[in-house]
């Protein structure tokens, strides 16, 4: 309960910070360092009363220590004359008024500013939105501790210096975008782990629902940011249902719909229904509606195709890709069945030598009855795969076929 | 995505690090190994004794044959490899042409498997 209380005041603490003392970058890691110590004294002396200002408390009283230490050294090394401690105080008076909700989105779109690399975004977002210490990321990402906190610090010094602002109204919408793309890579991250043995990862598909409803409170009218949070509750409630015991795959098509959590789709079915009713549609909210056909679909076999199918022929035409293509064409397999859904893979650019192409491919021979040139397909997908659950189960399919 | 990046050797190689080149090909391996740090893209790396120090071990009928020396004679051997985490393969080429030795003898870069999977 502690953990899940300071994570949430972390990145207002965070704000509170820059706002007073304008240097993100030495603030982050007070930041880090006053949680750090709440979650050493709380559990034994109990949660202050206004936890907030404690951690505001501590991370300041570190940053000054800091600040001192530093300009003494300084000091020490060029022989300059004392640099007032009161420059790092540039703050305008009565920003100090709550404005918290602001103050987090900024830091958010700060964290996933477009000059740094996904890996650093993804890497600074955790730490500085979620909370999350270096070695929890880390351990997520199944790298050494060593290589994550190199990926914040070069990030923290590559946004070094940019205002901690509001971006101006026209850029606003390219940034809340790459702000969803992030959150949309940490939900895959967890997500497609939740079949491996490392569980701390799925944890990350937990924490990039938790920002994604933080943005949603921040964002309210931007239908995006409800499209993606509906996509991954849609996606998510199916987790139960996805792996077997042995933590095989389990398709779509065969996975217990029992199992799969009725209060997360009933969340983003809502979710989608009123974006969609609202306003322009974005990729998210027709992968949202995809999904929440699926999931409404009492079994596979009562699966709305057509509604499918029309759903991806908007997608594409708003969001066009190869992935987009390659779905649309299992939906037209099923619509017109295999052999249109085999000349719609023709079509497809940019997917060559691509596991997902040849595995579309075997699924729709396996349904014409082609059962040898199936498994080729589902043999070729198996050796040009590199994750080991989707192995296992394309070579499955190929056995049972003979 | 994961890659490993497998460096490739021969006696020469060797004796090129003991000669007077020697000196610099360390230095640039030192200054990618920093900018691989730096970036954040480095995961690990080691290098690899000498072929001749090998064990190769099979199991036969429930007991172990161990004979000395490598699987293969062959004119390259594995001398070590470099552990990294990219963006794409692209970049891991990138920094496979950048690491000194493949102006003399090959590396090859090979994805790492992912334990983790999407439902089809």
């Amino acid at each position: 309960m502690i953990e899940g209380l300071l994570r949430e005041l972390a990145p207002q603490v965070l704000g509170v910070l820059v706002r007073r003392y304008g240097s993100f970058d030495t603030c982050e890691d007070a930041v880090q360092e006053a949680l750090l110590a709440a979650s050493r004294q709380w559990p034994g002396e109990g949660i202050p009363e206004h936890p907030q200002a404690w951690l505001v408390a501590v991370a300041s009283r570190r940053l000054v220590d800091e600040v001192r230490s530093d300009v003494a050294r300084r000091r020490r090394e060029e022989g300059a004359a004392a640099v007032a401690l009161a420059d790092e105080r540039s703050q305008a008076p009565g920003a100090e008024r709550p404005r918290e909700h602001d103050d987090t989105l900024t830091l958010l779109l700060l964290c996933c500013h477009p000059a740094l690399s996904p890996a650093s975004q993804i890497a600074l977002t955790l730490r500085a939105v979620g909370g999350l210490t270096t070695a929890q990321i880390a351990s997520a990402f199944l790298v050494p501790e060593a290589t994550m906190a190199q990926r914040i610090s070069r990030a923290k010094a590559t946004i070094r210096g940019r205002g901690f602002e509001a971006p101006p109204a026209d850029e606003l919408p390219e940034r809340m975008r790459v702000a969803e793309h992030v959150l949309y890579l940490v939900f895959n991250e967890g997500y497609t782990a939740s079949s491996g043995p490392d569980l701390q990862r799925t944890e990350l598909a937990d924490e990039a629902i938790r920002l994604t409803r933080l943005l949603r409170r921040l964002a309210p009218g931007d239908d995006e940011v409800a499209g993606l949070l509906a996509l991954m509750l849609l996606t998510d409630a199916r987790r139960s249902a996805r792996t077997g015991e042995g933590g095989e795959l389990v398709p779509l098509a065969e996975q217990d719909r029992s199992l799969w959590d009725r209060d997360a789709i009933a969340e983003g079915v809502a979710l989608v229904e009123r974006a969609l009713a609202s306003g322009p549609l974005g990729p998210y909210q027709l992968q949202a509606a995809i999904a929440a056909v699926h999931a409404e679909a009492p079994d596979a076999e009562a699966t709305d195709w057509p509604q499918v199918l029309a759903l991806y022929g908007l997608l594409e035409r708003i969001a066009p890709g190869p992935t987009v293509a390659l779905n649309r064409a299992v939906a037209v397999g099923m619509v017109e069945g295999p052999g249109a859904g085999l000349d719609a893979l023709d079509g497809i650019e940019g997917m060559d030598g691509h596991h997902r192409l040849e595995a579309v491919r075997a699924h729709l021979l396996e349904m014409a009855g082609e059962r040898d040139a199936a498994r080729d397909a589902y043999r070729l997908a198996a050796r040009l795969t590199t994750s080991l659950p989707e192995q296992r189960y394309l070579e499955d399919r190929a056995a049972r076929l003979g | 995505m994961r890659f490993m990046l497998m460096i490739y050797d021969n006696a020469d190689t060797r004796e090129l690090l003991a000669g007077p080149e020697g000196k610099d090909l360390m230095a640039e391996v030192e200054a990618v190994m920093a900018q691989l740090t730096a970036s954040g893209e480095l995961v690990g790396g080691e290098a690899l004794a000498d072929p001749s120090n090998t064990r190769t071990v099979r199991v036969q009928e429930g007991v172990p044959v161990v004979t000395d020396g490598p699987l293969a004679e062959a004119k390259e051997h594995f001398g070590g490899y470099l552990m990294v985490e990219c963006e794409s393969i692209d970049r891991a080429v990138e920094i496979a042409a950048a690491w000194p030795s493949a102006r003399h003898r090959p590396l090859e870069v090979r994805p790492v498997m992912d334990p983790g999977g999407m439902e089809m």
